[in-house]
Order: C-alpha cells, then sequence, then structure tokens
C-alpha cells in the first residue's frame, strides 16, 4: 500500500463493476480522503449518499467541499463558490429537519465562520441546533464567546465572560476576555439601556468602578473559603492594575499596591512550585529601588533556622524550602543575582549549594522517578556559575557548574533539567561524547525529534563525532519519512468519526513537519555525512551521490515557508525578562539556521554537480572533446557556485550584526567558526576551480592558456589555504596548567572543518583527474605524430602533481598533529590534579569525573578524524594523471 | 482543596504537540507516536484537554476515550495518559482534568471510568483513591519494561459513574488477570 493512487484506480474499478455497492463506494471515498482528491471525494460522497441515503455521506460530500475551498489557490473562489454550495448543502438538510449528529451542526459552524458569517453562526450556536453541541465541555459558550469577539459585540462577551468567572472564578481566559470587553466598551463610552436587558448575555460590568468591585467580589469570597483560597482572583487584580496602568488609570490605586499584593500572594501560595511562574509575569509592576526590599520582606516571612557554622539559615521542612527557594527564584528574575560582584556571586553558589544538599534529606524515600525537593536550588547555582563564567571568562566555573550537575543527577537521575543543560556545557566545551547517554536518557521520541532533536544535531558533526551524528540524523529522519504516510490515515478515521474540524488541523500538522527547519537539516547534513565519509573511498562519489538520489539541479527546500518547530525555551530560566529569548532572538536564530543551511545545501548540490559532471572517460569521447571542443552538458557548476557566494557574503552580513543569544536559548550555527577558520572560502576555490577544469576540458587547446594559468594559480592557493586552515588547528585541546583545567573547543572545530574541506578537495582532485587523464593521454599521442612540443599544457599537468604532492605534505602533518594530541591527552593525568585549593573535597571527584569524560569524547574524535583522514590519504596517493 | 489551578482549560491540538516537552520530559510520561494521538484527536477529540498558564505555558493534560459494550454494561470512559508537569503538579490540576473526563463520561452515559496504574506509582495510586477510585484487578505484567528490568504490573482502578446506580462495575475481581484477558 505504498502507492495510494493505484487504490483509488482499484475502487474505481470495483464500482465500475458494482455500480450499487456501498461498501466499495466508502472505499473509494477514503481512497481519494488519502491523496487529497476533495473534488473526486464530493462526488463520491453524493453518490454514496444517493445509493444509501445516511447522512454521515451527505456531509463527507459537505466537508470535501470545505476541503476545496481550504486548499484553494483562489481564495476568492473559496469565498464565492466552494463555502456559499457548502453552506447552502447544510441549509437544504437544516430545512428538512434531516440533521442528527453534533458533528453536522459543528461543521455548518465551521462554514459559516469561515464565510464571516458570524451572525448567522451565533444563531445556529445559541438556537436549537446549538443544543446538539454537547460532548465539548462548554462548547456552546466557547463558540459564542468566539463569536461575540469577531462581531465585535462587547457588551455580550462582556456579561458572558462575567457569568463564566462567577461559575469558575479561576478560567483564566474569561478575565482576559472580561478586561478586553471592558475597556473596548470603556473607549465605545457604552451605555446601558434605560431599561431591560443590558444584552442577551445578561448583566454588562462596564465600568473601571465595576470591574475592581467584581475582581474584589471574587476575592472575598476566596478569602472567607476554609479551604486553601484559588489563585485565579489573586492574579487577576494584579492583571486588572497592570491594565489600569497601562491607560493611566488613577483608579489603579484602589487595588492596592502591587508591591503588598504579590507580597499577599507569597504568603498565600509561596510553598507552590508555580509561584514564580505566577509572579514573574507582573514583576515589572515593581519599580527598579523596590526590588530588595520586596525579596527582603518576603525573606523575613520563610521560617529558617539559626545559621549553621557555614551562615546559612536552613529550612525546617519541605514547604520552608519550597518559600525559600521561591524567594532565590524571584531574586534572580528580578535580576538581583546578576547585579553581584564576582565575590557575591560565589557567596550565592555557597548558599544555594548549601540549601542544596540540606534538602536532600527530606527527598531520602523519594523514588528515582520523582525529582528532588532540592533540585531547583542546583540549577539556580549552576545558572549563577554560567553568568560568573561568561563574565569572567573563567574556565573553573564551568568545570564546577558541570561537577555540581554531575552530583546533582547522581541524587536525582530523573531531572530532565540537569541533563539538558548538561548537554549545553558539554557540547559548548566540545565533548559530545557523553551528550549521547544524556540525550537517551531523557528518552525523547517522535515529534521530540523535531523539537529538540537540535540538541544533539547541532553539535555531533562539528564536533567530529560523524557516527554518532549520522545516527542522530537518522532517528530525525525515520520519523519524519512516516509523518505523510502517519497522518493520511487519521485524515480518513476523521472522517469517519466525523471530527471534521481535525481535518484542516491534520493536514496543517502534516505540512508543518515537512516544512520543518531540522527536517531539511538533517537531510541535508546526513547526504553530506554520508559523503565525507563513504565518496570515494569505500564507493565512488557518482554511485554514492546516485544512490541517496541527490539532483543538484532541484533545489526541494521550501525555504520561504519554514517552519521553526524548535522548543527553544525547553531549559529551565529564570533570567529577568530583558535576559530571556526575545521575539527578535528567535527571529535572528532562524535566519542564521537559514543562511547556514543554504551553504551547507549548495556545497552539497556542487558536490553533487561534480558527480554529474565526471564522465567516464573513454578516450574516443576525451578525444572527440579535447579536439572539437564539444561538451553537451548544462552548465549548473558556476550558478550554484555564484549562489554560495552570495550566501557566504549574506552570512558574512548576518554576523556583522553581532547577534547573541542568551546562553539557555538557541545555540550559534556553525556559520561564524566556518567563514573564520576559512574552510568555506576554501572549498569555493576548490569549486572553482572544477569550473576552470571544465572550462579547460570544454575549450580547445589552443585557446586556454589564460584557464590553464588560473588552474595552476588555483592548486597553489588551495594548498596555501589548507594550510592556513590546518594552522587554526594547532594548539591543546585540553591542558593542564597551575592546577587548572583549560579547554579549546575552537581548536576541534576547526579541525572539523579542515577534515571536511579535505574531502571537498579530494572529490574535486578526482574531478580534476578525471578530465586531465585523457587530456594528457591524447596530447601524448598528437605529440608523437606531429613532433612538437606543446608546454603550456604541462603547467597544468605538473600543477596537478606538485599539488597531490603537497596535498599527501599536508595529510602528514595533520596526522602528526592528531598523533600529538592523543598522546599528550592519554598522558593527562587528570587523578593527580589537586582541585582542593577551589572546591572543597566532596565536589572535587565530581568535576574530575566530567574532565574525564570530556577527556574521553575528545580522543574519540581525534580517532574518528584521523582514521578518516588516513583513508583519505590512502586513496590520494593513488591518485595519478 | 481542588481547583488552585487558575488556568485555561481547552481542547488538545497539534501544535501543542510541539509545545508539550516540560510535561513529557517526566520519566513516568509516553511520549507516544503521532499515529496515537491522531487516533485520540481524530476519533475522541473532547476527551483530550490540555491546561494552559497564563504565562502561556503547558500545565497538563488528560487524553481518553469511551469504550465497551453498552448492552454489557461494560461502557465506560478510559484514562489512557495524564500528565502535569513538575512545576505545576501539588495544585490538584490532575484532579480537575479527571473531574473533567468523568464529566464528559457521565454525559456519554458511561458506566465507569477505569485507568491503569503502575503498582508502584504509589503517588498516583493514592491520588486516583482520593478522587474515589478503587482496584477492581490487578494486570500481571501490564507495562513491559526496557533496558533488563522486570515487567511491571498494573492496578485497573475503577469509579462508578451514577448510571451503575449499584456499583456494580467497581466490585473488585478476586484474582489477578493477565493483559491478553483484558479487553
Amino acid at each position: 500500500m505504498h502507492r495510494p493512487e493505484l487504490v483509488t484506480k482499484l475502487y474505481e474499478a470495483a464500482v465500475r463493476k458494482v455500480p450499487s455497492s456501498e461498501e466499495y463506494h466508502s472505499h473509494l471515498f477514503m481512497a481519494y480522503a488519502r491523496v487529497g482528491e476533495y473534488k473526486k471525494m464530493q462526488q463520491a460522497g453524493m453518490t454514496l449518499y444517493k445509493i444509501v441515503p445516511k447522512n454521515p455521506y451527505y456531509f463527507w460530500s459537505v466537508m470535501s467541499l470545505v476541503m476545496q475551498a481550504i486548499s484553494a489557490q483562489d481564495k476568492k473562489l473559496s469565498q464565492t463558490m466552494f463555502l456559499p454550495l457548502a453552506e447552502r448543502m447544510v441549509e437544504k438538510m437544516v430545512k428538512e429537519e434531516k440533521i442528527e449528529a453534533e458533528a453536522e451542526v459543528q461543521l455548518y459552524y465551521m462554514i459559516l465562520e469561515r464565510l464571516g458569517k458570524y451572525v448567522e453562526a451565533l444563531e445556529v450556536v445559541r438556537g436549537q441546533l446549538g443544543e446538539k453541541l454537547t460532548s465539548e465541555l462548554q462548547s456552546r459558550e466557547n463558540k459564542c464567546m468566539s463569536l461575540y469577539k469577531q462581531l465585535e459585540r462587547w457588551p455580550e462577551c462582556n456579561a458572558l465572560s462575567c457569568k463564566l468567572l462567577l461559575k469558575n472564578p479561576d478560567d483564566w481566559q474569561f478575565y482576559m476576555s472580561y478586561f478586553d470587553s471592558l475597556f473596548h466598551l470603556i473607549d465605545q463610552g457604552w451605555e446601558p439601556p434605560s431599561e431591560g436587558e443590558h444584552c442577551s448575555e445578561g448583566e454588562v460590568r462596564s465600568s473601571v468602578a465595576q470591574a475592581i468591585a467584581f475582581v474584589e467580589e471574587r476575592l472575598a469570597v476566596e478569602e472567607a473559603k476554609e479551604t486553601r483560597p484559588l489563585r485565579g482572583p489573586f492574579l487577576a487584580r494584579l492583571e486588572l492594575i497592570r491594565r489600569l496602568r497601562a491607560r493611566g488609570c488613577p483608579e489603579e490605586q484602589e487595588l492596592g499596591e502591587p508591591l503588598e499584593l504579590m507580597f499577599q500572594y507569597f504568603i498565600k501560595f509561596g510553598d507552590k512550585p508555580c509561584c514564580i511562574s505566577d509572579l514573574k509575569i507582573y514583576l515589572d509592576l515593581l519599580t527598579t529601588d523596590h526590588h530588595v526590599q520586596f525579596i527582603n520582606r518576603l525573606m523575613e516571612t520563610v521560617p529558617l533556622s539559626e545559621p549553621q557554622d557555614d551562615g546559612v539559615a536552613l529550612p525546617g521542612d519541605t514547604r520552608a524550602l519550597q518559600r525559600h527557594l521561591c524567594v532565590a527564584q524571584l531574586s534572580r528574575a528580578l535580576g538581583l543575582h546578576h547585579a553581584l560582584d564576582t565575590t557575591g556571586k560565589l557567596d550565592l553558589i555557597r548558599q544555594l549549594k548549601s540549601h542544596y544538599r540540606h534538602g536532600l534529606q527530606f527527598g531520602k524515600s523519594c523514588l528515582k522517578t520523582e525529582l528532588q525537593f532540592s533540585d531547583m536550588y542546583c540549577l539556580l547555582a549552576s545558572h549563577v556559575y554560567i553568568d560568573l563564567w561568561a563574565e569572567t571568562g573563567d574556565e573553573t566555573m564551568l568545570w564546577q557548574c558541570l561537577g555540581l550537575l554531575e552530583e546533582g543527577l547522581s541524587h536525582s537521575s530523573s531531572n530532565a533539567q540537569f541533563k539538558l543543560l548538561l548537554i549545553l556545557l558539554f557540547c559548548r566545551m566540545g565533548a559530545f561524547e557523553p551528550v549521547v547517554d544524556l540525550y537517551s536518557s531523557l528518552d525523547a521520541k517522535h515529534v521530540q525529534h523535531d523539537t529538540i532533536g537540535f540538541l544533539l544535531t547541532r553539535y555531533a558533526e562539528s564536533l567530529g563525532q560523524f557516527a554518532a551524528a549520522s545516527q542522530s540524523c537518522n532517528f530525525s529522519l525515520r520519523f519524519f519519512h512516516s509523518n505523510q504516510k502517519d497522518t493520511s490515515e487519521y485524515i480518513i478515521q476523521a472522517y469517519k468519526y466525523g471530527a471534521f474540524e481535525k481535518i484542516p488541523e491534520f493536514i496543517a500538522f502534516r505540512s508543518r513537519l515537512n516544512r520543518s527547519l531540522h527536517f531539511a537539516q538533517v537531510r541535508t547534513e546526513r547526504m553530506l555525512l554520508d559523503l565525507f565519509l563513504e565518496a570515494d573511498l569505500s564507493s565512488s562519489l557518482e554511485d554514492n551521490v546516485k544512490s541517496m538520489g541527490l539532483c543538484p539541479e532541484e533545489d526541494d527546500i521550501p525555504w520561504t515557508d519554514m517552519r521553526d518547530n524548535r522548543d527553544l525555551t525547553v531549559l529551565t530560566s529564570w533570567d529577568p525578562a530583558d535576559r530571556q529569548l526575545s521575539e527578535e532572538q528567535r527571529s535572528f536564530s532562524l535566519q542564521e539556521e537559514l543562511l547556514w543551511l543554504k551553504v551547507r545545501f549548495l556545497t552539497l548540490r556542487l558536490v553533487g554537480t561534480l558527480a554529474v559532471l565526471s564522465h567516464p572517460p573513454t578516450p574516443r569521447n576525451a578525444e572527440k572533446a579535447a579536439e572539437n571542443g564539444v561538451v553537451a552538458k548544462p552548465d549548473i557548476l558556476r550558478p550554484l557556485l555564484d549562489q554560495l557566494n552570495t550566501t557566504l557574503q549574506n552570512g558574512a552580513q548576518f554576523l556583522e550584526r553581532g547577534v547573541q543569544y542568551p546562553f539557555l536559548g538557541p545555540s550559534p550555527t556553525r556559520l561564524a567558526h566556518a567563514l573564520a577558520s576559512g574552510s568555506c572560502h576554501c572549498q569555493v576555490l576548490a569549486f572553482q576551480l572544477a569550473a576552470y577544469v571544465q572550462e579547460l576540458d570544454a575549450a580547445a587547446l589552443e585557446e586556454t592558456t589564460e584557464v590553464q594559468t588560473q588552474i595552476s594559480n588555483s592548486f597553489k592557493s588551495l594548498l596555501i589555504q589548507l594550510k592556513e586552515i590546518l594552522n587554526k588547528c594547532k594548539g591543546d585541546l585540553l591542558e593542564v596548567k597551575e592546577g587548572q583545567c583549560k579547554t579549546q573547543p575552537t581548536l576541534l572545530e576547526n579541525l572539523v572543518f579542515f577534515v571536511e574541506t579535505v574531502c571537498v578537495v579530494h572529490w574535486v582532485s578526482c574531478f580534476c583527474a578525471g578530465v586531465l587523464r585523457p587530456l594528457k593521454a591524447s596530447l601524448q599521442k598528437r605529440k608523437k605524430k606531429k613532433k612538437e612540443p606543446i608546454s603550456a599544457t604541462m603547467v597544468v599537468f605538473s600543477g596537478f602533481q606538485e599539488f597531490t604532492a603537497g596535498l599527501q605534505s599536508l595529510f602528514s602533518e595533520v596526522l602528526d598533529h592528531i598523533k600529538g594530541q592523543e598522546t599528550s591527552l592519554t598522558a593527562l593525568k587528570l587523578g593527580e590534579l589537586t582541585l582542593e585549593e577551589v572546591m572543597p573535597a566532596g565536589e572535587e571527584a565530581f568535576v574530575k569525573l566530567a574532565m574525564d569524560k570530556l577527556r574521553s569524547s575528545y580522543l574519540r574524535s581525534l580517532q574518528e578524524l584521523g582514521d578518516l583522514l588516513k583513508k583519505r590519504a590512502d586513496v590520494l596517493k593513488s591518485l595519478k594523471i | 482543596m481542588l481547583g488552585s489551578k487558575m488556568t485555561t482549560l481547552r481542547a488538545f491540538t497539534c501544535d501543542d504537540l510541539f509545545k508539550f516537552n516540560n510535561i513529557n520530559l517526566d520519566p513516568l510520561t509516553e511520549t507516544y507516536g503521532i499515529p496515537f494521538y491522531l487516533q485520540y484527536l481524530a476519533h475522541w477529540p473532547e476527551y483530550f484537554i490540555v491546561a494552559e498558564a497564563p504565562g502561556g505555558e503547558l500545565m497538563g493534560y488528560i487524553m481518553g476515550k469511551a469504550e465497551g459494550s453498552v448492552a454489557r454494561e461494560e461502557w465506560h470512559g478510559h484514562v489512557t495518559a495524564l500528565s502535569v508537569a513538575p512545576e505545576f503538579r501539588r495544585l490538584g490540576l490532575a484532579a480537575k482534568l479527571m473531574e473533567l473526563l468523568e464529566e464528559i463520561s457521565e454525559r456519554k452515559g458511561g458506566f465507569f471510568v477505569d485507568l491503569f496504574v503502575r503498582v508502584s506509582n504509589q503517588v498516583a495510586v493514592n491520588m486516583y483513591k482520593q478522587l474515589g477510585y478503587s482496584v477492581y484487578r490487578t494486570v500481571i505484567e501490564y507495562y513491559s519494561a526496557s533496558n533488563g528490568e522486570p515487567d511491571e504490573d498494573a492496578y485497573d482502578m475503577r469509579k462508578a459513574l451514577s448510571r451503575d446506580t449499584e456499583k456494580k462495575s467497581i466490585i473488585p475481581l478476586p484474582h489477578p488477570v493477565r493483559p491478553e484477558d483484558i479487553e
């Protein structure tokens, strides 16, 4: 069943044979649904209904009209033809009183809503038909609310919101719609009618005074309760203050002083883990000079012991712990942590760690799957370490942070936040090996490959772990490839069960996955990785390109409508609002990802072009080409090369903006390092060389003096540029100096760029050899015949030989460097490193654990890179012309 | 004690799958394949409800279905998944979501609501007991374990709805059953 279009053919034949078969016709309908043939579905539905007059069949046909409207390119056609037709079809059933099911009313509503006929939709929902809307809770109310907003019927919106809030004073969406309607009514100068009902939904509370009274009544109810009060009304008060303040309404003060109100909120709900999420939205109501005062007041209410030996006062139970933790989180959210100097931050870390370790006693009986009560202290302290590192560049801070998180994980093995932050830190320090286990213990599956898969794929390859990188891409690719099949099946089910509103939703979902940025990235990187690891080693570049179905002429990435499905806030952050990931940064990050993807995709297509251009060098062909200068090949190399150059320029321009992302937000792409390492330009030069050689191949030899010079110059510059990249890889990855560990992950990243570039140069060399070899042979023949020396071409041939010899010595140099690094890493005696001066003995073990992981990872990267280079060096040795 | 969730409760949609990491990175919360979620959304959309915090974060969700024979008085609501993000726990949100699922099942004329829970998940078992659920039967090795640990038993817990006036549906079975014996 991999060819659904054949299934439609099958059932078309079946219904021709048995025209009255309900079964075959309904199968035919579903077969059309699978391939999205909406028009045929519409007809098939009607045919079915005529054979067996069951309502669902009729409405299948109606829904297929709606789908034609949704999918139509011409939106006018949707509004003037498909939807009105669908509407009339339903109206007919209404008039004949044939409406049976809730799904049918639901569909009617959908049609009217899409037609913008909100008044009519409202009549349906509020009328007799609306009584069928019962499955979903508050279905009628929610639909009415949405229609009132569309129709700007603010009195009704206002009255209904209040009614629903009286029923459930905790439903946040209705506070929002109440306040929205309130200010609209005020702006309109709305006055209640002198007599009769305010509106069809009842009483309207349309003045600020009434709104304040309404919120205060809800509060009074909560205050009078014996049980724990609801949070809704208390937060609604803060929300109302914010909105009044934004409009400059002095009545704001009647609700109270935000500092006092937030203090009271803390008293009531400070022992709930969500207190921080609730209050952080309203922290901007406090003036900066009140921040410290606010925190001090909260702290005074937290029951803590007398200070211990280390001067830290500790909570006696989990409730006190949670309150204290909340104050710490609020301090951070107010920027008070950031304001501390280095000593202050170190002291803060000391206190947080003390609270963390002390709090572990409350969770002694916790299961492996549960979090420790004090885990978030550990995370907070880690964040302060990262602040310190960012400020001072002192790498010790990162080491201690790694150690602390390892310690945290040893007590709370299910804590996803610890794992996520460890992943980020290891990657930033150049170590991918530990990430594999950490990520796999998160048990991220299916859609999570799309939302957090970037954590793996961003660094695996760039840190030289090609095997793991390949595997990471495969996890994601498998998910994306099953999407098409999976979703079609459930679109059909939605028809069967009459879940009509889900059909466009499923289709949008499918498209969101197909247009996923991550999908395009893993597809591209997976192909590049395959080529780096195999092409012209175990099999030829041409075979590789062919087997992956890469067509260099084609650009099949939906650049203009790419969906960024990354979950960029998956790492918890309590940073102040101005340090959180902004919408602008999000959009910059997407821009950067797209630029880098374009670079990679163009590189891939250029490599594919080399494979297409390489032709089997049968002597006859070569002779002909050389003599006639006729080569009928579409020139795609140059246009692609131009595009790559433009993209690299755009990339450089983007980097000039100096966009920075929050540490816990998206990582920058490889773009900046790629440009700085020189690898992009070296690759451009290599492709340029291929273009020259192609030109040489196409032209008559006598007219090629200029291009021959360009070719031999390119050979020389390529060697020089490769050497320059290699120089940027020299130095120690991990160094121990005066009891301190120092890493230089950039050296590793540069080495990976070197290796990738060497691969490209290798393929270009093979391409050159393929062209030059027959050329040389035919020249030698001519030479014999005519007995005249054609000295000019010798420049190219000898240039090629010098080039390959130069490559060989570069290979020895880089392999020596790798070997040297491996030896010194292995020789490093981390065990003997004394860290006591900088940290207590208990922490040392965890820091050393992290160091060991880092070293092991570096060694693995070096080994993978070294192995690949050795293979390429061996093959290059035999490359002769 | 219930209801201090302060939340927007709404129907779960496909787009929520991109936002539920804070809930699903919990070790006891399974992330299913796309077909599984789509099946529930296509068949029982009203039974898939998500709670959203004022800041826009997802707090938790419940996913369920209606199944069983009416004639044999086995028509019931079933809780397939219920999960709340760590920072939104201890607010009674799970209880509120259960209450909604029970209400929907009442409207559909179900006889009871049932759910499966790991025998080891004492926190959850106690919560369900507090909400009026009792162990109807034990299902042996219902949860297949990965990484070499033994398979785990499940409790099948039930709560009678108003249609089951005599509460016949929740009389405990005397013996445990095997997974292949349950419907």
